[in-house]
């Protein structure tokens, strides 16, 4: 019941937000770390990639992939943009907020078409 | 695109095939038919009624979960699409539902009846 | 992009007005950076901005570069106790003004704060739309 593509999508899309924000916890705990580069978490495209094959298998194994930023560094050889990383702290609890109602909404669909009167 | 629809409302398609195959006149109050021609053909209509019914309800859950994919791997441009696809399909399958737990609830007070 | 390209285009925004603070006061600091006439002044650093897809794409603002927006000669102060003063007594200042720094500083913190502002009715104005159907 909840191996289609959609739910299989969502729930690798919303491990990947977690470990996200988890990254930018990291990155601003280490503002002021000499040497620091900012941790990035990508997995979008491999997913999009995954669902336009169709093959549930392989979207449920996509994972997310972390990767150190490469933009400029400071002095102290630290990369880590405070307004970088609130933006996009803001931006992954609303996707997240977005995909866990896509969740709710699915299971609360099968729960209406169960009902008997 | 091989997107398939939720898998778990197959309860609700499999009901329509039972209603169009009820014995004749079954579905009409017993005091009121008039014509007993006519209802066969009503039997047939709501039949029909009810399976496009349910085509539309499994294409806008179609929609909805392609616009929940489309959010997943961060392409949804406009966040108010996915919502009102999602209460769209929502209220056609509480539409349907009721729909069809009504005729089944009909059906068995007929059958009550006549037993 | 962000989930809300208002979010993203209102993020570069804020960068943009933080790396003009960032050279505002690097600039008051150095106000009274003294140097001798052999070395150039302390230059008024100016951030130069542009947008981001003028008119087509999702917009947005970045840093194109940072100039110089004073001159290498400085004012030369009539000095001659300074450490750094030439035989002529003369020391090298920054040509900086203050007050216009001051009146720089606070339009890049109102501009700060406007783009945050947008962040955050862009947030709500998501939040509502999540809420689409909910009242039933």
């Amino acid at each position: 019941m909840f191996s289609d593509v959609t739910s299989v999508a969502l729930r690798v899309a919303l491990g990947g937000l977690s470990a996200r924000q988890r990254a930018t916890a990291d990155n601003v705990a280490n503002i002021d770390t000499p040497g620091f580069l900012a941790g990035r978490v990508q997995f979008e495209d491999s997913l999009r990639d995954a669902v336009r094959s169709g093959d549930v298998r392989r979207i449920g194994s996509t994972g997310a992939t972390q990767a150190r930023s490469l933009e400029p560094t400071r002095e102290d050889g630290n990369n880590v943009n405070l307004d970088t990383e609130s933006i996009s702290n803001t931006d992954t609890v609303l996707r997240y907020q977005l995909l866990t109602q896509a969740v709710t909404d699915r299971m609360s669909l099968l729960r209406t078409s169960m009902r008997t009167s | 695109m091989g997107i398939e629809a939720v898998g778990g409302v197959s309860g609700v398609r499999g009901v329509a095939p039972s209603l169009a195959s009820l014995p004749t006149g079954s579905v009409a109050p017993a005091g009121l038919v008039e014509q007993p021609a006519g209802s066969a053909d009503v039997t047939q209509a709501f039949g029909a009624a009810m399976a496009r019914g349910l085509q539309s309800v499994e294409a806008m859950e179609a929609t909805a979960d392609a616009k929940a994919v489309q959010a997943a791997t961060g392409d949804l441009a406009d966040v108010h699409d996915y919502v009102i696809a999602a209460n769209q399909a929502k209220l056609a399958t509480e539409l349907t539902v009721a729909v069809r737990n009504k005729a089944v609830e009909a059906f068995s007070e007929i059958m009550r009846m006549q037993a | 992009m962000t989930i809300f390209q208002a979010i993203g285009v209102a993020g570069t925004g804020a960068t943009v007005h933080r790396k003009w603070l960032d050279a505002i006061s690097d600039n008051i600091a150095n106000v009274n950076t003294a140097r001798p006439t052999t070395e150039a002044a302390y230059q008024e650093k100016r951030v130069e901005v542009e947008a981001v897809d003028y008119g087509a794409g999702t917009g947005g603002v970045k840093v194109a570069g940072v100039t110089a927006a004073s001159s290498a000669e400085g004012r030369l102060v009539y000095e001659p106790d300074h450490p750094y003063a030439d035989e002529g007594g003369y020391v090298r200042y920054p040509d900086v003004d203050l007050s216009s720094q001051m009146s720089q500083m606070i339009m890049a913190q109102r501009g700060y704060q406007a783009n945050l502002a947008v962040v955050d009715r862009a947030r709500e104005t998501y939040m509502a739309a999540l809420r689409i159907g909910g009242g039933a």
